[in-house]
């Protein structure tokens, strides 16, 4: 492993530093390699993907001899060396065309990958829309449309989901401004039928209008921007359980602590729950009655017990039951 | 309240604000440019009318789960068979209505002097981290012993110490370091039980030094035992 090297000064060991894990991550990088062939198409489709990335991306221009289904080890390399997680590998050959191999890594390994065939008929670059483009760098919005994503088993299409989001979504922020909500990558998908081939996945980005529509939110339309891509699925590696489950860890500390007693209900509205102590009934005033007078001769210390025998009282005699109130 | 701004396109939009960051600003501030006029009365009105009519709700079989950290919408309704770039259109715009609807009604909206900016929850997809959890170093022989003894770290009161002798502050260490105070003495005594034992007249200006040297060996061979130690176990 590259680790290995001690840092001989300042500067080196802040650099490895920053690669170091973080218990708060970095947005993950991408990395676009081209395989040992490619072709215009899937050159163009990798530049406007790139666009799309910016500038959480790096492109490298040179042929490699990488296969990644029989050995990913070049990949891992690359990974290591560039510190990005995301690698896109290009490669077009007779029995798979213009494809695009998403990578995802773990700790410089192999997550899982999935193969995604550009359908050359129907794909169109950025350039060819002749019209306002979107800024670089924003947060997308992303939709993904079709029942094949909701899969509960992990199939290619889930696995596809998985990679497209983590692909686009870009920088983890907490807040967004509006002005940057500009464009929407929509991903969607087709029903499964049996007697015909697998769905394409469409991936179309479109940008944002907005109209006034006379009330306190804006009417949307939306205008395609280009890139618009048509996959068709290839082999896929889904990940190892194992890793996987690491990778889905959470740091200690980072769930949200839910506060005893408030929830939400279905309307939305915040229902607390109040607690009041026991009350002190030996305390308590209640009517004066001429017949409960304390006698002549009765001691000083019954004083107190003579209240808890009286009846027709519901006020006193209710339970103190926690009691639910809003605020 | 009236307040009238040039738009991009060089219409006036004039708008009455009733209360300050209100989703129906919002939209007029994402709508930069447009010639929007919003005010109930009369005159204006008549624009209105045209515009007003846009509905703004989606209605779909099943409604859309969001991911509002990612700015995402999961539309789980199935697309119909060989759907064409409108369909696909009509969806994504559904989506992106419905999203933004999502956005703006639920998420906290702050004006600032940057823009309007919409805080976001974090994010629910549960996507694979990077690189694994960083691991908490094991403690260390003295920390362990420390913490059974309760003893605590010394609070430092900086490197330079009050030197009685010459009445001035000099650094606890390091050049015309306060430990360094007997290397450089013309005149030593000679101790002479220590001499008795070894049979030769020790220097004290050198055992000094030689014992400050040793201290610095004797931590750096811990701190590799520490490392190796939590290379074993960690």
């Amino acid at each position: 492993m590259l680790r290995q090297a001690k840092p001989k000064n300042a500067r080196a060991k802040r650099a490895l530093d920053k690669r170091a894990p973080q218990e708060h991550e970095n947005p993950k990088m991408t990395l676009f390699v081209p395989g040992n062939k490619t072709t215009n198409i899937s050159k163009l489709a990798v530049k406007d993907l790139a666009v799309l990335k910016k500038p959480l991306c790096m492109k490298f221009t040179q042929k490699n001899e990488i296969h990644p289904f029989e050995d990913p080890s070049s990949l891992e390399f690359f990974a290591n060396k560039n510190d990005t997680s995301i690698l896109v590998l290009s490669l077009h050959s007779k029995k798979r065309p213009h494809c695009l191999t998403f990578v995802r890594t773990f700790d410089y390994r192999i997550l899982d990958m999935l193969e995604l065939y550009i359908v050359p008929e129907t794909f169109r670059e950025m350039q060819q829309f002749k019209n306002k483009k979107a800024a670089e760098g924003l947060k997308p919005m992303i939709a993904f449309h079709g029942a094949v994503f909701e899969n509960p088993n992990e199939t290619k299409y889930t696995l596809a989901k998985s990679l497209l989001l983590d692909f686009f979504r870009g920088q983890e922020a907490t807040g967004v401004d509006v002005e940057g909500l500009q464009y929407l990558i929509s991903v969607s998908a087709e029903e499964e039928d049996a007697s015909r081939p697998a769905p394409q996945i469409h991936i179309r980005v479109y940008r944002i209008l907005t109209k006034r529509s006379g009330q306190k939110l804006p009417r949307i339309e939306v205008e395609e921007t280009g890139p618009r891509i048509d996959f068709r699925l290839g082999r896929e590696r889904f990940a190892e359980p194992n890793m996987m489950k690491d990778a889905l860890r959470k740091p200690k500390g980072t769930e949200p602590k839910t506060k005893k007693n408030i929830d939400t209900d279905i309307m939305g509205d915040k229902v607390g729950k109040i607690h009041v102590g026991k009350q002190d009934f030996s305390a308590l005033q209640t009517r004066k009655m001429k017949g409960l007078k304390r006698g002549r001769g009765a001691s000083d210390d019954e004083e107190g017990t003579v209240v808890d025998d009286l009846q027709g009282h519901p006020s006193v005699e209710e339970p103190p039951t926690p009691k639910k109130g809003r605020y | 309240m009236a307040d009238a701004e040039m738009g991009e396109d060089g219409g006036i939009a004039i708008r009455t604000v009733d209360s300050p960051p209100t989703a129906g600003k919002l939209a007029e501030s994402i709508d930069a440019g447009a010639m929007d006029m919003a005010t109930p009365n009369g005159a204006v009105s008549m624009v209105e009318s045209t515009a007003s009519r846009l509905p703004v709700t989606v209605n779909k079989p099943t409604p859309f789960t969001f991911d509002l950290g990612n700015l995402l919408a999961i539309d789980p309704n199935p697309l119909p068979r060989d759907a064409d770039e409108g369909i696909l259109a009509a969806t994504a715009r559904d989506a992106a209505q419905g999203l933004i609807n999502q956005l703006l009604t639920t998420c906290d909206i702050k004006s600032t002097s940057d823009g309007v900016v919409l805080s976001l929850p974090p994010p629910t997809t549960p996507l694979p981290r990077e690189k694994p959890i960083p691991t908490e170093k094991p403690p260390t022989k003295w920390e362990l012993f420390a913490k059974k003894k309760g003893i605590k770290d010394k609070k430092r009161e900086g490197k330079m110490v009050y030197d009685d002798a010459s009445g001035e502050w000099v650094p606890k260490w390091g050049y015309k370091g306060k430990n360094k105070d007997g290397d450089s003495e013309w005149l030593v005594e000679v101790d002479e039980n220590k001499e008795r034992e070894t049979g030769e007249a020790g220097d004290k200006r050198a055992e000094g030094r030689r014992a400050r040297k040793e201290k610095v060996r004797r931590n750096e061979r811990k701190q590799r035992a520490n490392e190796r130690n939590a290379r074993k176990n960690g």
